[in-house]
């Protein structure tokens, strides 16, 4: 009956050579980087979250904020 | 006959239990219920425990060495070097005691709990059920050790003594001083000669007599033959009611059994994920409350007392029972009730549960016919404001009321997670799907 807003969704992210900045995401090319942050949560529990932000803008001028779970290494879509 | 289930030791049995301890560990080393979760020493070592307090329920070794349930923590430990401390859980106790007392219920039995560890049931009345008295106590041995057995999810199987006795007391006594898997069974003038041959300790079981065993044992009085050979005036004039009391039980008479009522139990959790204390558990507590009040099985049903409990982040649990001055179906007046309980929580919370344990009538939903005038004579121009905030205030109840019935209607036709709201659970997380959560839009 009660369930979480703006839960991730699993995304298509492909980075660039090595540096690990996202380039494409769902199939749309990044056309402006705004910010990246790094969140480290719950170290002291046996399910740790590390997450490393992105926020960005696509070439059709969509916002999206995306993210890559540093434990999994998977992308999660977290607000459009 | 009186039957009396007592599970020794069965906080510690419990704590043992979460903390995944052998039997053979807790038969064979000195343990205690540490004196609240979060500040004891656990099983693994570790730093010393902080602050005074009183332990808990102590194995037989501890005992042995000295340490009695409730003794400081301080002088616990001075006696008993090696002491280890288990992190005790009220939470999983109620609920492992509460699948008992479901269990007995389910041979038909009508209990009275009188503690975690310790109940009664009539066994007459079950006779047409299981034929014989043996075969009751059998069915009850049966019925809760498997109850505890699934509920702890282990095998190895639960102490239950068992006793049985014309009164109360009696089969209490029994039941402590039984030392085999069978029943010891008493019959009528058989059970009060046994009784004096007890000690008296076993007033201990009793919270009003609890206080009398340290100052009898001070004048000499060891067993509860010696008690009932002072006389009942001279005990009432020394401890007033208590003493009468004591006297009573020494004497083998009690009170009839008063058993509880089986009814259902409501109950809503949530993991509180970074809102594991302060504020922003608070608003934890309102998204539980909106929830359990908009359960369909609450039938329009007030609210006379809830359990709210706790899983902790550092192990262990914390459980509080709350009961309404008057029972409420009100969201905001159940939370600041339950939000004042919240600041004894001993540390941070991982999961919080709240539960309704006892349901009052429905609430009436009758209104006045005709706006009642103030009873109250004014000065005119105090009397313009006045007309002014009053018609203001009708208008939000007007439109308070249409929303209210606007979601059930809604609810009605599409379901009970038609109609949601966004409550700030936790805005300030760093992780945003912790920040705001869907809840039922309250309907009162």
């Amino acid at each position: 009956m009660t369930r979480a807003l703006n839960i991730p969704r699993p995304a298509r992210v492909r980075c660039g050579d090595g540096d690990g900045v996202p380039v494409r995401v769902n199939g749309e090319a990044v056309g402006w980087l705004c910010e990246s942050w790094l969140v480290e949560d719950r170290w002291w529990t046996g399910e740790p979250l590390r997450r490393r932000y992105w926020e960005l803008v696509g070439e059709r001028g969509r916002n999206v904020i995306v993210y890559r779970d540093l434990c999994s290494g998977r992308w999660f879509l977290q607000g459009a | 006959m009186v039957v009396c289930v007592h599970i020794p030791r069965f906080e510690l049995e419990v704590a043992a239990a979460s903390s995944r301890l052998g039997r053979r560990m807790l038969a064979g080393q000195a343990l205690a219920v540490a004196p609240h979760a979060g500040a004891g020493r656990s099983q693994t070592g570790g730093t010393a425990p902080a602050g005074g307090g009183r332990v808990g329920e102590v194995s037989g070794a501890a005992e042995a060495r000295g340490v009695a349930r409730g003794m400081a923590l301080g002088e616990a430990l001075a006696r008993c070097p090696d002491l280890v401390l288990l992190t005790g859980d009220p939470v999983r106790v109620a609920e492992v005691w509460e699948a008992a007392l479901g269990a007995l219920e389910g041979i038909g039995a009508a209990v009275e709990p009188a503690r975690p560890g310790l109940a009664y049931f009539e066994a007459d009345s079950l006779r047409a059920v299981h034929g014989t008295q043996q075969a009751t106590i059998a069915a009850a041995r049966r019925a809760v050790r498997s109850a505890a057995q699934l509920a702890v999810g282990g095998a190895s199987p639960w102490r239950v003594r068992i006793g049985a006795a014309p009164t109360r007391f009696c089969a209490l006594a029994a039941a402590v001083a039984v030392r085999s898997p069978r029943a010891l069974v008493l019959s009528g003038g058989e059970a009060s000669r046994w009784l004096a041959a007890r000690p008296i300790g076993l007033l201990g079981f009793q919270e009003d007599t609890a206080a009398l065993i340290e100052p009898l044992t001070r004048l000499g009085v060891r067993t509860l033959g010696e008690l009932a050979r002072l006389g009942r005036a001279a005990l009432c004039d020394r401890f007033g009611a208590a003493g009468a009391l004591a006297h009573d039980l020494a004497r083998g008479e009690d009170r009839p059994l008063r058993t509880r009522q089986a009814q259902e139990r409501l109950r809503e959790s949530m993991e509180v994920g970074d809102a594991s204390s302060g504020e922003a558990l608070g608003r934890v507590l309102g998204v539980l409350v909106s929830r359990l009040l908009a359960r369909s099985e609450r039938r329009g049903r007030t609210l006379r007392a809830a359990t709210l409990s706790a899983r902790l982040l550092a192990g262990g649990g914390w459980r509080e029972r709350v009961v309404f001055r008057q029972a409420l179906a009100d969201a905001e007046r159940i939370w600041l009730a339950l939000s004042v309980r919240l600041r004894s929580l001993p540390a941070p919370a991982a999961t919080l549960e709240l539960a309704v344990e006892r349901f009052g009538p429905p609430l009436g939903e009758q209104e006045a016919l005709f706006e009642e005038p103030s009873p109250h004579r004014t000065h005119p121009s105090v009397a313009v404001h006045g007309r002014a905030r009053a018609h203001s205030g009708a208008r939000a109840a007007a439109r308070a009321a249409r929303l209210r019935e606007a979601v059930a209607q809604v609810r009605a036709v599409a379901g009970q997670d038609a109609a949601l709201r966004a409550v700030c659970v936790d805005p300030d997380s760093r992780v945003p799907e912790r920040r705001v959560v869907l809840a039922p839009v309250p309907e009162r």
